[in-house]
């Protein structure tokens, strides 16, 4: 595992130019303050637009939305950092990221669309008929959602560094400051905006987030020489003339630790309840399909560039600090930093650099909406209106989700201020859990109707202890003892970031076994996932449910 | 690259000429038959499992395959290759990979609308077939339970 850092609360990266810069100071206040004006713009006022849109969203816009949603930090800045920092293994994330969209698009998003609820929990309870599922699902959003923004904020909180400077906040460091000063902001347009603007807001985000990572490359490669129209290709010439560290397979990671963390990536893909929204506020099933392909296309754009992006930085890090590799080597700091830092290093005027800074902002802001959008919906919709007080009005639900928006805020500022490893992991360590728990309910759920309620239950309990494990074993070391796994032959079987390659077929055979050791589930529920899969299209506002309770638009009915 | 969304604008099979695969699409009641991912039990799904098959098998060698074989055969997958000059593994990972399943899910998208067409359904509406779908849309959508 990449080694944390002794004291990360001081977190600094070396060669970075901590100072407060007017040009990008102005350029991230203005951006925020556009996030801001079309949350406003936008605002929302009833539960349906707040939590999938009004189902109006088409195929372009959803596919940026889901772009936008999906490249967090983690993919701006984290993945270049690792593929600077672990050479070979950092692309298992590139793979792992990208490839999963094919596999949510072939067996879920269109079926989830016909499923037509508000939420990830929502689909678990109603699929299963247990408010104890709907629960276990809501709360593992609400986790999935506090673990990955916590990358999140590590990383608005480094770059910040780059804009502002050390604000100074009294008792905390430069750092910490920026990341309490970044989370406020964001949480504060969440809760006046919600999916609508969120969607909206998305599709502004994800343009501004790839034109800043695509120009800084431009230029980087451009002005080092480097490359010239296609650096996504260009930069294999070079990989020469970087250590060998940088391409030599398996050298700082073993080959099933690689798949492990790849296939977690996958099936997390599949599982992130934040990502499944985006099918929700879709007008119909085949818009789910080509928003999906476009969605991906975006992404691409992006992961095929990082690898171009941490080769230069590799290089200028190499020429003007030290070097990369080896000891002292760069830090996860600064890696997680690198591409901004190369856009620095490079020589680029203060403003330019600070665009670039400013789509690693974007970035995060974009994937923290979603995510605590997800994770506040889980509260309110799932466990407040459905469970707690099923009389209460569309105005309750709509304070009580922002009161957990805010309560989300607060718990991801305070874990960011020592994370425990780069952004990339920590993001990849919510991934497993997304994986582990909620995939392979959604899987089963939707393609094989016998999947029943005591399944589903022991499935995603089991799935949520083999998390857990490794998570005690590799990450509370960090904050309670040496920093080493507990067990180091724990970590190298189940390693925590890729710990769903053993957790999803351990949980599927569970859910399979007690289903069938157990009752079928009734007609009704046959007919809802019949439904799902049935080629007939549906109106906007149909959920399966609705179908399925009546003959289903057989002739002559009614 | 990706110009438009898929879907060609061919004529339609609908009322007159029906396709017989239309017929049975028409005949075939959705709710009464067993969706399980090993076992298709109407000739849409089968149809359909075959297309999902085939792009996961392909998916799998796209995305799984290069690493494995940069495991089991270091030597010849790291050398360097001509004009571009990428590491061969290196190249198959970072940039086949991704985008293999970039094509690969344009491909599906595009198999999947063909299989509606074959089938005589059409999206475009948003509302049912012919088979009109009897209940109106309630002005506001959601369900409220």
């Amino acid at each position: 595992m990449i080694a944390g850092v002794f004291l990360q609360s001081g977190l600094l990266p070396e060669g970075l130019n901590v100072s407060f810069k007017l040009a990008p100071a102005i350029l991230v206040v203005a951006m925020l303050t556009l996030f801001l004006g079309i949350g406003y713009a936008f605002r929302v006022a009833d539960t349906e637009e707040m939590w999938v849109a009004g189902r109006s969203i088409g195929n372009v816009e959803n596919g940026m939305a889901i772009g936008a949603n999906w490249m967090s930090a983690a993919s701006y800045l984290g993945m270049a950092a690792l593929i600077a920092l672990s050479g070979f293994y950092g692309l298992a994330f590139v793979v792992g990221w990208s490839a999963g969209y094919f596999i949510l698009l072939i067996f879920l998003a269109a079926q989830m669309r016909r499923f037509g609820k508000y939420t990830a929990p929502d689909f678990v309870g109603d699929r299963f008929n247990s408010d104890a599922a709907r629960a276990i699902a809501a709360v593992t959003t609400f986790l999935i959602g506090f673990v990955y923004a916590i990358g999140q904020a590590r990383g608005m909180g480094l770059v910040g560094l780059y804009i502002f400077g050390d604000i100074g906040i009294p008792g905390l460091s430069g750092y910490q400051s920026m990341v309490v000063l970044m989370m406020t902001i964001t949480v504060g347009y969440l809760t006046l905006s919600g999916m609508l603007g969120a969607t909206k807001n998305m599709a502004v985000q994800f343009v501004i987030l790839i034109v800043a990572f695509l120009v800084g490359l431009y230029a980087v490669g451009y002005t080092q020489g480097y490359s010239t129209v296609l650096p996504q290709i260009e930069y294999g010439a070079m990989i020469g003339s970087l250590s060998s560290e940088f391409s030599e397979p398996f050298v700082n990671e073993s080959y099933y630790l690689w798949i492990a963390t790849a296939f977690s990536l996958v099936v997390g893909t599949c599982g992130l309840p934040h990502v499944l929204v985006r099918f929700y506020t879709v007008e119909s099933e085949r818009t789910a399909r080509w928003s999906t392909v476009w969605g991906l296309f975006f992404i691409c754009l992006l992961y095929l560039s990082a690898p171009a992006f941490a080769a230069f930085g590799t290089d200028l890090y190499t020429k003007n600090i030290g070097p990369t590799f080896g000891d002292p080597g760069m830090t996860s700091a600064a890696g997680d930093v690198i591409v901004v830092l190369a856009t620095q290093l490079a020589g680029l005027p203060q403003w330019f650099v600070g665009i670039v800074a400013a789509g690693g902002i974007a970035a995060a802001i974009a994937t923290v909406s979603g995510l605590f959008i997800a994770g506040s919906s889980a509260i309110s919709h799932d466990i407040y209106a459905t469970i707690v007080n099923e009389d209460a009005s569309q105005r309750q639900q709509v304070l009580v989700g922002r009161l957990s928006i805010v309560a989300l805020g607060v718990v991801t500022t305070l874990a960011a201020l020592d994370p425990a490893a780069p952004i990339a992991a920590l993001v990849s360590y919510a991934f497993s859990l997304a994986g582990a728990v909620l995939f392979p309910m959604f899987f089963l759920g939707l393609w094989w109707e016998n999947t029943n309620r005591q399944g589903a239950l022991a499935g995603m309990t089991t799935g949520l202890v083999i998390w857990t494990v490794p998570m005690i074993n590799e990450v509370l070391p960090t904050y309670v003892g040496s920093g080493e796994p507990y067990s180091a032959t724990l970590a190298a079987v189940v390693p925590a970031i890729g710990s769903a390659l053993i957790a999803v077929p351990v949980v599927f055979a569970v859910t399979i076994g007690v289903s069938l050791l157990t009752g079928e589930p009734d007609m009704e529920t046959k007919r809802l996932v019949r439904q799902c899969h049935s080629p007939e299209p549906m109106t906007r506002m149909q959920s399966a449910e609705d179908i399925a309770a009546t003959d289903g638009g057989e002739p002559g009915d009614d | 690259m990706v110009d438009r969304d898929g879907g060609d604008e061919s004529t339609e099979a609908d009322g007159g000429t029906v396709s017989q695969h239309a017929r049975d699409h028409r005949e075939t009641n959705y709710l009464e038959r067993e969706v399980n991912l090993l076992n298709p039990s109407t000739p849409f799904m089968r149809d359909h499992l075959r297309v999902v098959w085939t792009g996961f098998v392909a998916w799998a060698l796209v995305v799984f395959g290069p690493v494995t074989l940069t495991f089991v055969a270091p030597g010849p997958m790291t050398a360097r290759m001509p004009v571009l000059g990428f590491p061969l593994h290196y190249f198959l990972v970072a940039i086949g990979a991704p985008g293999g399943a970039l094509v690969l899910s344009f491909w599906y998208a595009r198999k999947r609308d063909r299989l509606d067409e074959k089938y005589g359904i059409d999206h475009r509406q948003g509302t049912g077939t012919a088979a009109g779908d009897g209940s109106a849309v309630a002005a506001d959508g959601g369900t409220d339970e």
